[in-house]
């Protein structure tokens, strides 16, 4: 029986999710490498839209990496920094994927290296002060740390999930994290459940890849910190199905983990609380998976915020004109929107393909393929015909609530219906645009 | 360094999740169902000769037509559908005998396109509607010379190229390879094993003093393995056990048919068969699987004869599982299986309707609106976790 769960792996504790086919042999296992910027870089004054800062600095100053270009005027916001040495050249607006235009500054790399000391001392400095003081982001859901922190703490928080599954086909950030980085990501987890005085802190990671498995379980054996190794059907990755596949617990349709008193973080979030808390040092640079078809070197890069996706594209190399450019995974990102969009603190991959799908969607044959493989348990033609009525009841409101927009259901369709898609903005018509519900996901 | 025209055009920055799909359409399943059929279909042609490509004809001739009217009247592309008219096309060929004409054929396939796919559209599965609606208009066309009891086989000598028409009654069949002898003509004419199975089920077997099953399995049925590779009478693609397990496997490979149905038709069936009784000398004998004659298992055997024989098969491979009219989720197909192979055998043991697969399908394709109410999945967050 031993043998055989060590073969096969953990049980999948949710019906429906798909393993899906990955895409990850050749990223897996390349080493992390930086992209220096070779160029002037275009940082957005804030790290979200609506958060108003002040800048600190003037055209023509000179800054040094982890120097600070804005404070913020609010609680909720977060400082920015410079990921470079270099002069300010400009202040012009930059396009983020995620806002659109925004407010921006744009650095003149001036070849140095030169960067701010790490302040040593982090004794007298509380864990929330760090992570404010640093600029640390929660990337998808994009929340300052800081703020989830704090409601968790005034909700109460028994359980501390880092969500490491990464079940998404390409992408490949977290997995190299771990490989590389297993023990920060060890440490900083249990400093973040001490903050959040978590009963359990837990790593949940995919049975996949259970070499790297290994190491995090010796890493984390005699800590605080427990790893949950999981199948990896996607969706595994989301919140919801973490809790139910590691607490069985389940989260009420459009209820955030809160409810239940779990915070589900990503890696992303847990990797850039680790340069706070550990190195003392601003989150100046992001870890991004690049991939896809048109991408010639895929890899996971560090890359300095600010730099325009255009110029990774051209030092990493194309193999041919982009006609299909995501930010995030290939099931649940954005798109990025403007050809000069910059690399913003909350990205964790950007996928490049030779090709777009085209669909072309003929009436539903009834094959149940979506049915079997939705994680929720719904029926998405069956929430897709309520597009023709004025009102639905509440028992069709929850389901449309409790979906989580994974994207599986159109992923399968054999008629090629934009059924996640539908269920998305019949959610938002009917709901009243309950817009950006809090979802943790990576 | 600047590489014009990174970004195709504006389309490529657009767009919503998911990017990827995973690429099987409605297309490629239709395909890949065409296909298997049509490896059939050559199985046939194999064992009963050129003939049946004329009957392959007038269906898939009759439903591409008909579909093409269709298109016409409703304003529709003819091409939309015209992949699915074809698989029911030929589909509907497999359920008929080789000896059926022509116009009869076509006769068969305008009724599964107006009636099946046309006004029941996903209801029911259109090439069964069209062949029991056949069978009910031409009831002599399933006949032989007068008699509904035999139909041919071509011999050994004559596949492909002979004629099946040219045929002679074999009395003492004793298997295909072994019989080459006894004909110089280029088909047997041999009582279907089905045929023989419903007659032994009520009572019109004699037995002989003791021995109730040696009798049939020794003296009436052709040898096991014919039913097997499929030389012996029956439908165009009813008997080729062997190869509709084969494109079946290839189905399940690709995805396109959930093992489950087929395993449970057979099963059910299996069991159904072992269970019910059967009527030899006025005396009900129930689990005949368990019969013993001479220290063989003749039960057993009786078994696999049921299961081999007839359309257990092609329903379980090809028609049941399409996914036009079966149940959505697996286990809704597997209900809906359990009753296809329990009624399948039960209406061939005491019913008197020809063509009992069939039957069963289109009964049980009434029930998939049902089925699929009852079988919802529980929402996550809505019900209270089942604890495991
Ligand atoms: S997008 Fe919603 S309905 Fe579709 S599979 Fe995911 S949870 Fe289910
Ligand atoms: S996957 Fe598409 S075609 Fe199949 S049941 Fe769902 S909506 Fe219909």
């Amino acid at each position: 029986m031993k043998l055989l769960s060590n073969l096969l792996g953990p049980r999948q504790a949710f019906d429906g999710g798909l393993f899906l086919r990955d895409y990850k042999a050749i990223t897996a296992r390349r080493p992390i490498e930086w992209l220096h910027a070779d160029g002037p870089l275009h940082i957005p004054l804030s790290v979200r839209a609506d958060f108003p800062v002040t800048p600190v600095v003037d055209v023509g100053d000179r800054v040094i990496r982890g120097q600070r270009l804005t404070i913020p005027d609010t609680q909720a916001g977060l400082p920015v920094h410079s990921p470079i040495s270099g002069h300010i050249a400009r202040f012009e607006s930059v396009w983020s994927p995620f806002d659109g235009a925004v407010p921006g500054i744009v650095i003149d790399p001036d070849g140095r290296r030169d960067a701010v000391p790490p302040v040593q001392s982090w004794a007298d400095e509380s864990v929330i002060g760090q992570l404010v003081e640093h600029g640390v982001v929660c990337p998808m859901s994009r929340q300052p740390l800081h703020t989830i922190i704090r409601e968790a703490v005034r909700r109460g928080v028994s359980e501390l999930i880092v969500n490491a599954m990464e079940t998404e086909p390409y992408l490949t950030a977290d997995l190299r994290t771990l490989v590389e980085d297993a023990g920060r990501v060890v440490d900083t987890t249990s400093e973040l459940a001490d903050a959040l005085s978590a009963v359990r802190a837990i790593i949940a990671a995919p049975f996949r890849h259970r070499h790297v498995m290994k190491r995090l379980l010796s890493d984390a054996a005699g800590r605080m910190v427990e790893v949950a190794v999981l199948p990896d059907p996607f969706p595994q990755c989301h919140p919801h199905l973490l809790i139910k596949s590691i607490l069985n617990r389940e989260v009420e349709p459009g209820g955030s983990p809160l409810d239940l008193g779990v915070v589900v973080l990503p890696l992303s979030t847990v990797r850039q609380a680790a340069e706070a808390l550990l190195d003392d040092r601003a989150v100046t640079h992001v870890l991004l998976t690049v991939a896809g078809d048109a991408v010639d070197r895929p890899g996971t890069y560090r890359v300095p915020i600010g730099m325009p996706i255009r110029r990774i594209a051209e030092s990493i190399g194309l193999t041919g004109p982009v006609r299909q450019a995501v930010i995030g995974g290939p099931l649940t990102g954005i798109p990025m929107r403007d050809e000069n969009a910059v690399v913003t603190i909350d990205m964790t991959a950007v996928l490049l393909f030779t090709t777009t799908e085209q669909v072309n969607p003929v009436d539903c044959i009834r094959c149940g393929w979506c049915i079997e493989d939705c994680p929720i348990g719904l029926s998405p033609p069956d929430l897709v015909r309520l597009e023709s009525r004025a009102t639905v009841n509440s028992i069709e409101m929850s389901h449309l609530r409790a979906c989580i927009d994974c994207g599986l259901c159109t992923h399968v369709c054999p008629s090629q219906l934009p059924l996640s898609q539908t269920i998305k903005s019949l959610r938002d018509r009917f709901d009243g645009g309950e817009a950006d519900r809090e979802t943790g996901r990576r | 360094m600047s590489q014009p025209n990174w970004i195709a055009g504006p389309q490529s920055l657009l767009g919503a999740p998911p990017y990827r799909l995973a690429g099987n359409t409605h297309n490629h399943i239709l395909r890949a169902w065409l296909g298997a059929a049509s490896i059939i279909a050559a199985c046939g042609v194999v064992i009963f000769g050129l003939r049946v490509l004329e009957v392959l004809a007038g269906a898939v001739g009759g439903a591409l037509l008909t579909n093409a009217v269709v298109a016409l009247v409703t304003g529709k592309k003819i091409t939309d559908q015209a992949l699915r008219a074809t698989l029911t096309g030929v589909l509907l060929a497999l359920t008929l005998p080789a000896l059926t004409s022509w116009p009869i054929a076509l006769f068969g396939a305008v009724v599964s396109i107006l009636i099946g796919q046309c006004l029941f559209q996903g209801w029911l599965q259109p090439a069964l509607v069209g062949r029991i609606v056949t069978q009910a208009a031409f009831p002599g066309f399933l006949s032989v010379g007068g008699s509904m009891l035999l139909s041919p086989v071509l011999t050994p000598g004559h596949m492909i190229f002979g004629d099946i028409e040219d045929t002679e009654r074999i009395v003492d069949y004793r298997g295909w390879l072994e019989s080459q002898e006894s004909t110089t003509h280029d088909a047997y004419l041999i009582q279907k094993p089905v045929r023989t199975l419903r007659q032994f089920a009520q009572n019109q077997v004699k037995p002989n003093a003791d021995l109730r099953y040696t009798p049939l399995l020794r003296d009436l049925l052709p040898p096991w393995s014919d039913t097997v590779f499929g030389v012996v009478p029956g439908g165009i693609g009813e008997t080729c056990t062997v190869m509709l397990v084969i494109v079946g496997l290839y189905l399940i490979h690709r995805g396109y048919l959930r093992w489950q149905l087929p395993l449970t038709v057979i099963a059910s069936a299996a069991l159904t068969v072992s269970i019910l009784p059967v009527e030899v000398a006025n005396d009900y004998r129930w689990f005949p699987a368990l019969e013993v004659e001479q220290g063989r298992a003749v039960g057993l055997a009786y078994v696999l004869f049921h299961l081999t024989t007839g359309q257990i098969m092609l329903t379980a491979f090809l028609l049941a599982g399409d996914v036009v009219a079966s149940p959505m989720r697996a286990h809704g197909q597997i209900i809906y299986a359990a009753f296809i192979g329990a009624l399948s055998i039960f209406m061939r043991l005491y019913g008197v309707l020809e063509g009992e697969c069939y039957w069963s399908v289109l009964i049980m394709n009434l029930f998939v609106g049902t089925i699929n109410r009852q079988l919802r999945r529980p929402v996550l967050g809505m019900e209270p976790p089942s604890d495991d």
